[in-house]
């Protein structure tokens, strides 16, 4: 019963161990507070990362297939094949193809000084995507991205469901020219809204030459969307299917075909497959298992892998600080086994064994981990739910700008707390400062208390 | 209680008889100091009896402390053997032992030894403490402390219970450490100069408390002491000189 009483008084009655829990506190709860982010982050970069992405991706490879049969360039019979399975919720065809951004009509005269100025030059790289809008909006997220509440005013698209109409209150000079619907970033740079007039340049092989012909056509701005995906918001110009078609004068009506899934998590992997090997039996692919059919995460495998890869380098980091944490409760522990040289002999006298000594002082280290360990659980916890209102008093309060919105591309700073890992880090805590405690407890138990008891 | 005085003489080496309480037989301790062995006992035999009131005197460094703790299980005699109420001590398992110093032993100390952080009524009880489960703790709770604050009244520390160590004097001190020697009631009490701390008024007092209190127990007891007159009241004194026991004389008390 000794063991529980003393180690309580102990733990009171000294301040060091005061800074041992508060040094546990601290490291588990801020493990907890990053990790918490740390996931938030990444699983909001994960959604970025994919973006504009579909569920599934066919990119048919247009040669031969194996049966000898042309891959058709025309959507439609893969699109057919798709629908049919009743695992797909929606299937659109998409044509992409590279050009070159200049700018005409009455903002001519600034991007011409734009184009002089080389920092601009980066900018003029597009890639124009020709989309059915009513199969895209079914398939992807372009009609959130242009719902976007970032994208206002004058950078809206008039009417979502027709956005390429166009735009009200434009009066062509000479003939109408089509619509397009640039990316947030990218009219930004170039100082685009809706009604200005932009030149895309783009080169196209002739089909029967091979020679390169220079096509330029003229369009109209119908809107901005943001997908959140900063390098597709500063490239990407979305043009009809149809018009991109006749620009390019290009034989293949789609690049790609875009898939989106009732259940993705249950049936990506197997709906890859099965369309893989359906696709590849009709030739409309050209081999089986040649990654023409991909779901979004092999699209981007290498940058998912990435990002797990620096959860666990991160995870694994932050251990250390929970590690530094029970090595201070080692250090307090044992000075206090010195100091209590005295006391341990005492018990001894009155008929304290020492294993209970040893008890005794793991006890004191239980206690530090406990409290310590739930209490950082706590403010970890609480910490990662309140982390905004946190970041705006800091931020009021100091007079700087912790959390860059405009740099993130979200609006908050995402947290999201996982009750395992509490539980994991708490237990991981609570054992490392037990075994670190070990070590003083077990020398408590084995010191000569007669030789502490002789002198004062 | 009454007193029961020891009826036998204790000799050396004797075979342990039914009255004596605790017996040391060829006792030698050695201590490695350095690269060198120091012997600090050259085979030491003493018997305590049942309620005998045995004075042990000599120089420091004579060994007397080494031996009372060897005879109070505290430490281990590097040979010979300790007889605790006819079993082989040394032999019991560490458990063992350490349950007969707390419900057979009774130690003070010249420096008192309580526990800094505990108050005086937590440290009389500190015994009954470490001998309960934390069960049976919970359910005698009330009544330790009880009797502790009884006991410490009785000692005319009525006021003092809450206090603790550092706040309290001297004399206060010990006799708390006393209140805590016999709080188990244990049959043998070990007290390693008890006054040698203390100022002579203080430390009549405190021995007058200590004497007394064995009488009514009728407790065997060991008194290590410098002071000749303390030894006079004593019924028996031995005397230690260079780890051996070089006097055994019965007063006639």
């Amino acid at each position: 019963m000794y063991r529980f009483f003393l180690s309580w008084r102990y733990l009171t009655a000294r301040r060091t161990n005061i800074i041992g829990i508060i040094g546990i506190t601290v490291g588990v709860g801020a493990l907890i507070l990053i990790l918490s982010i740390m996931t938030g982050f990444l699983q909001e970069t994960k959604r970025s990362l994919r973006g504009t992405l579909s569920d599934l991706i066919i990119e048919p490879v247009h040669l031969e297939s194996r049966e000898g049969n042309l891959v058709p360039f025309a959507p439609e019979p893969i699109l057919e094949a798709v629908r049919a399975d009743p695992r797909v919720a929606g299937a659109a065809a998409q044509l992409i193809w590279g050009g070159i951004l200049g700018q005409s009509g009455r903002d001519a005269a600034i991007a011409n000084v734009r184009m002089a100025d080389a920092q601009a030059g980066k900018h003029s790289f597009v890639k124009l995507v020709g989309i059915d809008v009513e199969q895209e909006y079914a398939t992807t997220e372009l009609r959130v991205a242009l719902e976007s509440p970032e994208v206002m005013g004058s950078g809206r698209v008039h009417d979502v469901d027709r956005p390429f109409d166009p735009p009200p209150g434009y009066a062509p000079a000479v003939r109408t020219l089509a619509t397009v619907l640039v990316g947030r970033q990218l009219a930004e740079a170039w100082r685009l809204q809706r009604g200005s007039e932009i030149e895309i340049m783009t080169g196209v092989p002739d089909p029967i030459t091979g020679d390169w012909n220079v096509n330029n056509r003229r369009y109209v701005v119908g809107g901005t969307f943001r997908s959140g995906e900063n390098e597709m918001d500063l490239e990407k110009i979305y043009v009809e299917r149809r018009e991109l078609v006749d620009f390019l004068s290009s034989p293949r009506e789609f690049s790609q075909v875009l898939v989106k899934l009732h259940d993705y998590p249950r049936d990506g992997k197997a709906l890859r497959d099965d369309l893989d090997a359906k696709l590849a039996a009709k030739g409309l692919i050209s081999r089986r298992s040649t990654g023409e059919v991909r779901t979004w995460e092999d699209f981007r495998r290498s940058l998912l892998g990435a990002i797990e890869n620096e959860r666990v380098l991160m995870a694994i980091m932050l251990s250390l600080v929970v590690v530094v944490a029970a090595f201070t409760i080692f250090a307090i522990l044992s000075m206090m086994v010195t100091e209590k040289r005295r006391d341990i002999g005492i018990l001894s006298a009155l008929g304290a064994t020492p294993s209970g000594v040893t008890a005794l002082f793991l006890w004191i280290a239980f206690l530090d981990a406990a409290i310590g360990s739930l209490l950082g659980a706590a403010l970890g916890t609480v910490g990662a739910i309140y982390i905004d209102q946190i970041e705006q008093w800091l931020s009021r309060t100091l007079g700087v700008q912790i959390f860059n919105r405009g740099v993130y591309l979200f609006d908050h700073i995402p947290a999201v707390v996982n009750p395992l890992w509490v539980g994991v880090i708490v237990l991981g805590a609570f054992v490392c400062t037990l075994l670190f405690a070990a070590i003083p407890a077990w020398r408590a138990g084995r010191l000569d208390p007669l030789e502490a008891l002789r002198y004062e | 209680m009454s007193s029961r005085a020891s009826p036998a003489t204790a000799r050396p080496a004797a075979s342990p008889s039914s009255t004596t309480f605790v017996a040391a037989r060829d006792v030698r301790k050695s201590f490695q100091v350095g690269d060198r062995q120091l012997e600090v006992l050259h085979g030491v035999s003493l018997e305590v009896g049942r309620g005998e009131l045995v004075g042990l005197m000599g120089a420091s460094g004579a060994g007397k402390s080494t031996l009372i703790q060897i005879l109070g299980l505290l430490e281990e005699p590097t040979s010979g053997e300790v007889h605790f109420e006819g079993i082989s001590a040394w032999k019991l398992p560490i458990a063992e032992r350490a349950r007969l110093r707390n419900e057979r032993v009774g130690f003070v100390f010249q420096f008192y030894h309580l526990l800094p952080e505990l108050t005086a009524v937590e440290n009389v009880v500190l015994p009954a403490m470490i001998g309960s489960s934390f069960g049976a703790w919970r359910k005698q709770r009330k009544e330790h402390f009880q009797r502790a604050e009884e006991v410490l009244a009785q000692f005319g520390l009525g006021q003092r219970l809450k206090h603790r160590p550092a706040q309290l004097s001297g004399g206060e001190r010990q006799r708390v450490a006393i209140a805590r020697a016999l709080f188990l009631d244990p049959p043998l009490l070990i007290a390693d100069e008890p006054t040698g701390n203390l100022d002579s008024a203080t430390g009549e007092k405190v021995l007058e408390l200590l004497l007394v209190e064995r009488e009514r127990r009728g407790l065997s007891m060991l008194l290590v002491t410098h002071d000749e007159r303390l030894a006079t009241r004593c019924q028996r004194v031995v005397t230690m000189e260079d780890g051996r026991v070089t006097g055994d004389v019965r007063t006639a008390r």
